[in-house]
């Protein structure tokens, strides 16, 4: 069974590393992932994806196929409309409403759900970086693709210890505001 | 045993190199090769290698071909604009026989292009990197596991053949981030290849005196042994000659160490030239090389769920061209398919190898990957 995974941003938001830590947490439990990211050539800023895709078996085409991702998830605008249409009709993609704005037909077309994941991890967290920690969070509860405790594991093994305690609370406070907007979807 | 690691094909790169017995990198960072460089800054120091970060990719090469002339095995790791600027002093190294490995991951050109994106536009530039005569030894990586055996490899064949060698990996595959299974590292060490010496009287030491398709013997300076680096020809010390016969010998020896040995014994060394993927009961021969060949392989097997038998062949040594396997598909195949993220530089070769021009082809030079299913889709407008 294979899974297909985007993230998008812009540069500096650390979304890669969220990619990393998924593909590293499949390898952890016996089977293949492999996370590619594609950026442009601005520091700051530019449109970036990172695509994870998790395999029982050997992955050779390292980019998820165009219209056949399962999840993807969006913290900037210039990102989502560049990319979207890679997620297949009918799968999720959980938006930053703050900084993402699907158009009506977008929402026809696949669930779209609201999570305002830099509010979460500056106000609630305390510490913006730990976003993509949050999203972290958020794609396991809704994708179900790895073991959670697994994941969790890898992630901290990925942040100094001092650190802990904050990647903690926005893996939980992830998972808290996924399992909300799923109950509101009646998933 | 086999060691599993989750890294990155740069990093990988870099712990090639390192556990190939290399002990200084000198260079420049630039995108997308930059991370070799980052990772080697971090072992070199744990073993009392050197690592210098230079004012720019000449001075880079320049002392790594330094380093490698006083008998370290040394390395420098760039994209295609700085192999640009690197030319003049790879051909010193080409001409004086300095053993080095340089790894080009491959981003979008010409020029500046495009820093960030996927390319394999510098498969020529690898074959003929700077002016004059000389044959070029090229390995390309198409997986994590080969951006580390190819870069051992390059430094065996290097030292071995007394020539620079390409290692070409692409954005792709540099800076994918997955599982690797690396070969034992006992093994590894067993496989290393180190320059020969020559241990007779420092008076007699003559290190171009060497019979036809034969490397110089090059002993580390400092120790003795008189004899002089020099980019103008030159005779059996190395200090420079017009004479023209030594310098019509010189380029075949220089040509005929690689191309005329690996024509003869059939490569360079016993490891695999080429994978050949599915290929037994294959009715269409898709070619690609580099990461262009993952997305081939998974075509394969779309293409052979839809019936149609599909196989691969991927050159893993594109310079000197694996010729005699090469016009063998040629051969056999009626229907081969080339695909390539550039405009068709390898394709030349295969058409001059195999004497055909009627291979269906998928180019690309846009800095985006080629994706399965485009490579399907033009499969399937073969039959």
């Amino acid at each position: 069974m294979r899974h297909t995974i985007r993230f998008t941003g812009v540069g500096g938001q650390g979304v890669l590393l969220a990619g990393e830590i998924m593909a590293a947490a499949k390898i952890k439990l016996g089977g293949h992932g492999l996370k590619t990211a594609t950026y442009t050539s601005q520091v700051r800023g530019g449109a970036t994806v990172v695509d994870i895709t998790l395999d029982d078996n050997e992955i050779f085409y390292p980019y998820a196929n165009e219209g056949e991702i399962d999840f993807m998830l969006s913290v900037a605008n210039v990102s989502y409309q560049q990319f979207k249409n890679g997620v297949k009709p009918g799968g999720i993609i959980v938006v930053e409403p703050n900084l993402v704005h699907p158009t009506e037909e977008d929402r026809q077309k696949w669930i779209i759900v609201e999570i305002p994941i830099i509010t979460i991890a500056k106000e609630e967290v305390g510490n913006v970086i730990t976003q993509s920690v949050v999203a972290l969070g958020i794609t396991n509860e809704f994708t179900g693709v790895l073991e959670p405790e697994t994941l969790k594991e890898v992630m901290l093994s990925k942040v100094p210890k001092k650190v802990h305690e904050v990647n903690n609370k926005a893996w939980d406070l992830g998972i808290k505001y996924a399992k909300e907007a799923k109950a509101k979807l009646g998933m | 045993m086999a060691r599993e690691v989750i890294s990155t094909g740069n990093e990988l790169s870099a712990l090639g190199a390192f556990d190939a017995g290399c002990m200084f990198f000198g260079g420049y960072p630039i995108t997308p090769s930059s991370e070799v460089m980052h990772e080697m800054s971090d072992l070199l120091p744990t073993v009392g290698g050197k690592f210098i970060q230079m004012e720019d990719e000449i001075a880079g090469i320049s002392v790594a071909l330094g380093a490698s002339m006083a008998g370290t095995k040394s390395m420098t790791a760039t994209s295609g604009p700085g192999i640009s600027l690197k030319a003049e002093q790879i051909g010193l190294a080409f001409i004086a026989e300095v053993p080095l490995v340089i790894v080009n991951v491959m981003r979008g050109g010409p020029s500046t292009g495009l820093p960030t994106r996927v390319s394999q536009a510098d498969i020529g530039q690898a074959q003929y990197p700077t002016h004059g005569d000389y044959a070029s030894i090229t390995l390309c990586a198409g997986s994590l596991e080969e951006c580390y055996t190819q870069t051992v490899r390059g430094f065996n064949l290097a030292e071995r053949y007394m020539t620079p060698v390409f290692v070409l990996l692409d954005e792709t595959v540099g800076h994918m981030h997955g599982k690797a299974m690396l070969p034992d590292l006992e093994e590894v060490k067993a496989s290393i290849v180190n320059r020969k010496r020559y241990d007779g009287k420092p008076e007699d030491y003559r290190p171009y005196d060497v019979p036809m398709n034969t490397p110089a013997v090059l002993n580390p300076m400092f120790e003795g042994y008189r004899f002089h680096f020099t980019g103008l020809h030159h005779g059996p010390t190395g200090f420079p000659t017009e004479d023209a016969a030594q310098c019509q010998f010189n380029i075949e020896r220089l040509v005929g160490k690689i191309n005329t040995i690996a024509a003869e014994n059939d490569g360079l060394d016993d490891e695999a030239d080429y994978e050949e993927f599915m290929m037994e009961d294959a009715e269409v021969c898709m070619i690609a090389y580099g990461s262009i060949s993952r997305g081939a392989k998974e075509a394969v097997m779309k293409l052979r769920n839809d019936g149609i038998k599909a196989g691969l062949f991927r050159p893993i040594v594109l310079w000197p061209s694996p010729a005699k396997k090469l016009k063998e598909i040629g051969q056999k195949f009626d229907k081969i398919f080339v695909t390539e993220l550039n405009m068709g530089q390898y394709l030349k070769e295969i058409e001059r190898v195999t004497g055909r021009s009627d291979f269906t082809t998928l180019l690309k030079a846009n800095g985006r990957p080629i994706a399965p299913l485009e490579m399907v889709a033009k499969v399937k407008e073969m039959f």
